[in-house]
């Protein structure tokens, strides 16, 4: 028995039989249960004054749940308040209506009668659509005076499928919708604007990566704003258009790269040996209408299709995170979280990953009455991680706090970071606890963009608060506007336990003014160096099994290298997820060099059945390239 | 995110399945020499008008009208539904006690493919005999809820009780009738029984298809039986064209036929070659010795034993059993070459080739297949028809098996109350015409109409069931729907004609300052749709009558400029008929104007319009 247990924690990790903490720890995932034959596939979701929760699905109805919170032990009602609406995929309540965006119209929906069904199914604003499959819209976000938001996602092209094209107005916009009725077209720069934020006020959105943007992130949205993909400024001339570059000047100064032959358009290709890759925070210097995200979330790890913004608020029942940002992300399933601050007067900070393992994909959030959070869910056409389509969920906190970077902010010289325990003092003033590398996107017309310009971070010193709360690091090679990945794998708290989440991201936009540290007051102490000869021989490859670059590596093996890759954000062995199976591609029974080459740049046209495409990814070195082919290989199944 | 790659391989298979044009005759109604001799009850005319209101079982004979201007000084009796003109192009059965013969063809048939245009008045009744042996069914079931094997379109029945010879009929899936006085279109594909040299009957009669009014009723339908009232007593493998002259009278225009016998070519002898690797060309393997090579006696794909990156060579026989002009048709993933008696019939990309005549006797062929892109399927089709017959497939069944990864379907149904639902809408099917503030309002009473949100105006009605949902829930889905039934496209034009505004430069989804207000729900969930326009204020509220046959919409218009008008119907004819209603397109449907104005029929040259002042609501009856 003893040894079978054992066996059991070598193939399941440790956690099990460990003091390792778990997110569910801390935060549990509650499935509301939903009658058999009702597919509630989450567009939007919003928490009515009574407490009831309201849901608008794709299908085009408006639920109304009674006692989501179960608190009288029975099961949660739903009730139909409306139907027919076209694919809603936001809701709002105010003032005893229910605000949605509809593919082609932002709807207020009214109950006059009293009889628990919408007789009132108001045109607000229609904006025009052409009918193209991707123009869906979004929202509204409502604004301190009134005024409300709603976002439209471009169309593709034609034989250029893979190209964003704004068919008609305000297609890739946000537009601002008074209550009487009345459009501004207020910012554009929009790809697919799935994530509508409006945090104390001001308005924030979400876009996915794709064309021209490399990665998805989050933007603050002011009137005029650009972020980054031009389809939109198509209408930039307009009278109504509050922007001042026009598509003409704008390609004037970014390269379009948009070329024919025969007739034909080619599609763009990343180029993984480009000399001077052009960068979003580059063109904003001949483009100064250019708005950098707040913070990026960098593709294949922190999400790869970011969906809604949720502030947390002072409410501390949520934990130890309060005013900080949540963010859902539809592929992995999972919500992230944010904390912003401002430096030299614009927004950037610090991502986390903080909740993963929903059912489905994540598309919306509310709060309920009781501080937890009720998560909307759906991946149908894009797939996720997950075991349903789509569903409701709850998220509670247990009241336990997890030991985590409570938050990271910006130093003239480095970083602090802010724990939400104290941490071990020997631990953390060792700067072997402490990694990193910075990195940015590229700025151009192909999907996404691998992150680039990779550099470690030179991390020179550490100074730990007397309370244990917060440790200050020396940084001596920050770069401005790039991801700043801080990695903390030696850290642990007073009483022992790792960091739950040990890697933040953040976006250093600016770099503070101020005061440095005094190197005399850090702690430079390194763990390994006082060991001197016998790290080495730690470090050398154990002599064991001599894997030459041709051998093949079990699943289990591999894993780990997927996973550092982010290859696991799409892919799982048997089972479809975002992308195909690794199976599935094994079955087309391509040769490794081929494998290789479609790692580094991906033909989306091979896999006709899969919607989201796969971003070029040269920065999986040519080692693990080939063991990852390889062992794809090794996944063929003999014709029968 | 990015869009879905649609790679469209032309399925063969649709052209199967849908309508083949050429080799089409029209059976001549300038007179009745096509078929034979019978009682006098049957007539060709020129034109035929049959009142939707008047039954048949009424006394009052028919009239034929135009000869000499009769003034009909007071008609206390009730007047015939029919009146026709003489003329030609109009087949008409009129019927008495007397003269009730049925209509026969001088030809006969044993394969056939068959259109045709029919009109039927209230309370008639006929049939369309295949072979003189097999009824479909022609009724007036306009509204009929559940249709069953007597109604329009349905299989009829025949009366024998004992279990052995009894044929129980078959209903048409859905009711797609139309009402009485109108042209109603209907297109048979049939397939004569097969009998042995020993005249045993070794395949049953069979409805390839029928459709009612572009809606398919029945599909692939096997007739064991005779159904009532054949013209034989017994199955035979030619029989004339029947239809039936005792029930009613019936009007008949635009038949055109086809006449078909089987291919029976066969492919025998096959010898093959595999080649294995990435060929695009013939060139690249043509100095390669094959893989394995042997003999088969289907054509089929497998032979290779894998699914990608290789070529087979095929060599065969082609037994031609009469000289014709033939048609090859492939349908394969990559790329195939025919060759026939060493002329290349269809090169690599080509779909089949250009129509070859081959003599009687046997062909050398030879066929050269290509797979090489690894996602797309192995499977390879080979079809044949001559000049006068079905495609026939040479290849083995599982070589091209029916596609069977297919989305489930997701429909929509209304259920007990009215349900509404939006989606973008394909006007005409036409995706050029995408509407996309469009709503789609399904009554449980049966007829269902889609609302335009950017013009006001109602685009199409339709009964059989709600909306295919497919299109927009499968996946990511394009955010359109389409109507499940017989549609009537009515107009994609705005229905308010403000005095003094042109509609000629009107976009479809695109008029300038309307603006909806979106909709309001009764108390029985029917919705009044709102909206402006120029300073005008609209509602426009429709609702079913006649017991769900008919649509009534009621148009109100408040601050509109005097002058200003509603178009209530557009058409490339519109025809005012003596009961007050309006006949739109030659009898599509028809038009009643119930409020007190007087309606005008503009002429905008090719189409005419159907205007009323805004005086007051406008209620009018779309019957269809």
């Amino acid at each position: 028995m003893k040894k079978y247990i054992s066996l059991m924690a070598l193939l399941v990790g440790f956690n099990a039989f460990s003091q390792e903490a778990e997110e569910s720890d801390f935060y549990k995932i509650i499935t509301i249960p939903t009658p058999e034959t009702m597919l509630l596939e989450v567009g939007g979701i919003t928490t009515l004054p009574d407490g009831r929760v309201a849901l608008a699905t794709r299908r085009g109805d408006v639920w109304m749940v009674e006692d989501p919170y179960m608190r009288n032990s029975n099961l949660p009602s739903f009730t139909l308040f409306a139907s027919g609406l076209h694919e809603p995929l936001g809701l709002t309540f105010k003032e005893n209506a229910l605000l949605t965006a509809q593919r082609g119209e932002l709807t207020k929906l009214q109950d006059t009668n009293g009889d628990g069904r919408a007789d009132v199914y108001e045109t607000i604003y229609a904006w025009p659509v052409s009918g193209h499959y991707h123009e869906y819209s979004y929202g509204p976000k409502i604004a301190p005076d009134g005024s409300m938001f709603v976002s439209g996602n471009v169309a593709f092209g034609d034989q250029e499928w893979w190209r964003g094209e704004s068919r008609v107005p305000w297609r890739g916009w946000i537009m601002r919708i008074s209550p009487e009725g009345d459009m501004e077209p207020w910012a554009t720069g929009m790809r697919s604007p799935a994530g509508l934020g409006m945090i104390n006020g001001e308005l924030f959105y979400a876009d996915n990566q794709g064309d021209w943007i490399g990665s998805g992130g989050i933007w603050q949205i002011k009137k005029g704003s650009f972020a980054g993909h031009p389809a939109g400024l198509r209408w930039a001339d307009r009278e109504e258009s509050p922007m001042t570059v026009s598509a003409k000047e704008f390609f004037s100064k970014v390269h379009e790269e948009r070329e024919q032959v025969d007739g034909r358009y080619l599609k763009p290709e990343n180029n993984a040996d480009e000399k001077n890759p052009e960068m979003l925070y580059h063109a904003k210097e001949a483009v100064p209408e250019i708005t950098l995200p707040a913070v990026w979330l960098p593709h294949g790890i922190l999400g790869i299709s970011n969906s809604e913004i949720l502030e947390i608020g002072e409410d501390a029942s949520f934990g130890p995170f309060k005013d900080q940002l949540l963010i859902g992300d539809q592929g992995q399933s999972k919500i992230m979280r944010v904390s912003l601050e401002k430096v030299n007067g614009d927004y950037q900070g610090v991502a986390f990953d903080f909740i993963k393992d929903f059912q489905s994909g994540v598309l919306r959030m509310s709060w309920g009455h009781d501080g937890s959070l009720f998560v909307g869910e759906t991946n149908r056409g894009w797939g996720s991680a997950g075991s349903t389509t789509s569903g409701l969920e709850r998220v509670v906190w247990t009241g336990e706090t997890p030991f985590e970077m409570q938050t990271v902010k910006a130093m003239p010289d480095g970083f602090e970071i802010r724990f939400t325990q104290a941490v071990d003092k020997a631990s953390a003033e060792d700067l072997d606890s402490y990694a990193g590398q910075s990195f940015i996107y590229k700025y151009h017309s192909v999907y996404g963009s691998p992150p680039i310009n990779t550099e470690k971070l030179g991390i020179k010193g550490v100074k730990v608060a007397e309370d244990g709360m917060s440790v200050r690091l020396v940084v001596d090679n920050l770069r401005q506007y790039y991801v700043h990945e801080i990695n903390l794998p030696g850290i642990k708290s007073a009483n022992g336990s790792s960091v739950l989440h040990g890697t933040g991201y953040y976006t250093l936009n600016n770099i503070p003014a101020g005061a440095k540290l005094n190197m005399t007051e850090v702690s430079t102490k390194r763990s390994s160096a006082s060991k001197k000869v016998a790290p080495k021989k730690v470090a050398a490859k154990p002599a064991a099994p001599k894997t030459s670059a041709n051998a093949v590596l079990t699943t289990e093996e591999i894993k780990p290298i997927l996973a550092k890759n982010t290859c696991l954000a799409c892919h799982q062995v048997d089972k479809r997820q975002v992308g195909p199976a690794y199976k599935d591609i094994a079955a087309r029974r391509y040769t490794a060099k081929q494998i290789v080459d479609l790692i580094r740049n991906p033909k989306a046209e091979n896999w006709p059945g899969y919607s989201t495409e796969m971003p070029p990814m040269p920065q999986v070195s040519d080692e693990d390239a080939m063991k990852i082919a390889n062992w794809i290989i090794s996944l063929q199944e003999e014709r029968p | 995110m990015m869009k879905r790659l649609t790679f469209s391989l032309t399925l063969w298979l649709a052209a199967y399945a849908g309508w083949a044009q050429e080799g089409y005759k029209t059976l001549p109604l300038n007179d009745l020499s096509s078929f034979k001799a019978q009682a006098g009850n049957w007539m060709i005319v020129g034109d035929v008008t049959m009142d939707r209101n008047l039954s048949i079982h009424h006394e009052a004979p028919p009239v034929e009208t135009g000869k000499k201007k009769k003034k009909s000084k007071a008609a206390p009796e009730p007047e015939h539904p029919v009146k026709y003109t003489s003329g030609q192009g109009i087949l008409l059965n009129f019927n008495d006690d007397q003269k009730k013969d049925n209509l026969v063809t001088n030809w006969i048939h044993g394969d056939i493919e068959l259109e045709l245009e029919v009109m039927i008045p209230k309370g008639s009744n006929s049939g369309i005999y295949l072979q003189g042996n097999y009824e479909v069914q022609l009724l007036d079931s306009w509204g009929v809820k559940n249709p069953g094997f007597g109604d329009i379109g349905g299989i009829y029945r025949n009366w024998e009780n004992e279990p052995a010879k009894a044929y129980a009929g078959k209903a048409p899936r859905t009711n797609a009738a139309k009402a009485p006085g109108l042209w109603q279109t209907i297109k048979i594909s049939f397939q004569a029984p097969r009998f042995n040299a020993a005249g045993e009957k070794v395949e049953n009669a069979r409805f390839v298809f029928v459709e009612l009014n572009g809606v398919r009723i029945h599909d692939n339908l096997e007739v064991p039986r005779l159904t009532g009232g054949p013209i034989n007593d017994k199955e035979v493998a030619e029989g004339p064209l029947m239809i039936q002259g005792d029930h009613g009278p019936v009007a008949f225009r635009n038949i055109r036929y086809r006449l078909l016998k089987p291919a029976n070519v066969s492919l025998s002898g096959i010898n093959y070659e595999v080649f294995d690797g990435h060929f695009e060309s013939e060139k690249d393997f043509k100095d390669l010795k094959p893989t394995s090579i042997g003999s088969t006696e289907q054509l089929t794909w497998e032979v290779a034993k894998k699914d990608n990156e290789f070529a087979v060579k095929y060599y065969g026989a082609l037994e031609i059993p009469a000289e014709d002009t033939y048609k090859f048709s492939a349908n394969t993933g990559n790329a195939m070459k025919l060759v026939i008696d060493g002329q290349t019939i269809s090169n690599y990309y080509e779909r089949g080739g250009k129509p070859v005549k081959l003599s009687k006797g046997t062909h050398a062929i030879e066929i050269t297949y290509f797979k090489y892109v690894s996602w797309v399927s192995p499977n390879m089709g080979l079809w044949v028809e001559s000049s006068n017959s079905y495609p026939q497939a040479l290849h083995a069944f599982s070589s091209f098996p029916p596609a069977s990864n297919v989305a489930s379907p997701i429909i929509v149904e209304t259920g007990n109350s009215p349900r509404l639902l939006r989606a973008f809408l394909d006007y005409n099917r036409d995706r050029s015409q995408r509407l996309t503030h469009t709503i789609a309002v399904g009554d449980p009473a049966g007829l269902n109409y889609i609302y335009d949100m950017k013009s006001g105006s109602v685009v199409c009605l339709w009964r059989g069931g709600f909306i295919d949902a497919t299109p927009m829930w499968h996946e990511r889905g394009d955010g359109s729907f389409r109507p499940i039934g017989v549609v009537e496209y009515l107009t994609s034009k705005p229905t308010l004609v403000l005095a003094g505004q042109s509609s000629a430069s009107l976009e479809l989804n695109n008029i300038p300052d309307f603006r909806s207000s979106g909709y309001t729900l009764d108390g029985n969930g029917l919705p009044t749709f709102l909206y402006t326009y120029r300073g005008a204020s609209v509602k426009d509220k429709s609702k079913l009558v006649e017991e769900g046959k008919v649509l009534q919409r009621e148009i109100s218009v408040e601050n509109a400029p005097a002058g200003s008008q509603v178009r209530i119907a557009e058409g490339s004819q519109i025809r005012k008929l003596d009961n007050g209603a309006y006949a739109i397109d030659g009898f599509d449907y028809y038009v009643e104007l119930k409020s007190a104005q007087e309606a005008t029929i503009a002429d905008k040259g090719a189409t005419k319009e159907l205007l009323v002042p805004t005086t007051g609501s406008v209620v009018y009856q779309i019957v269809w």
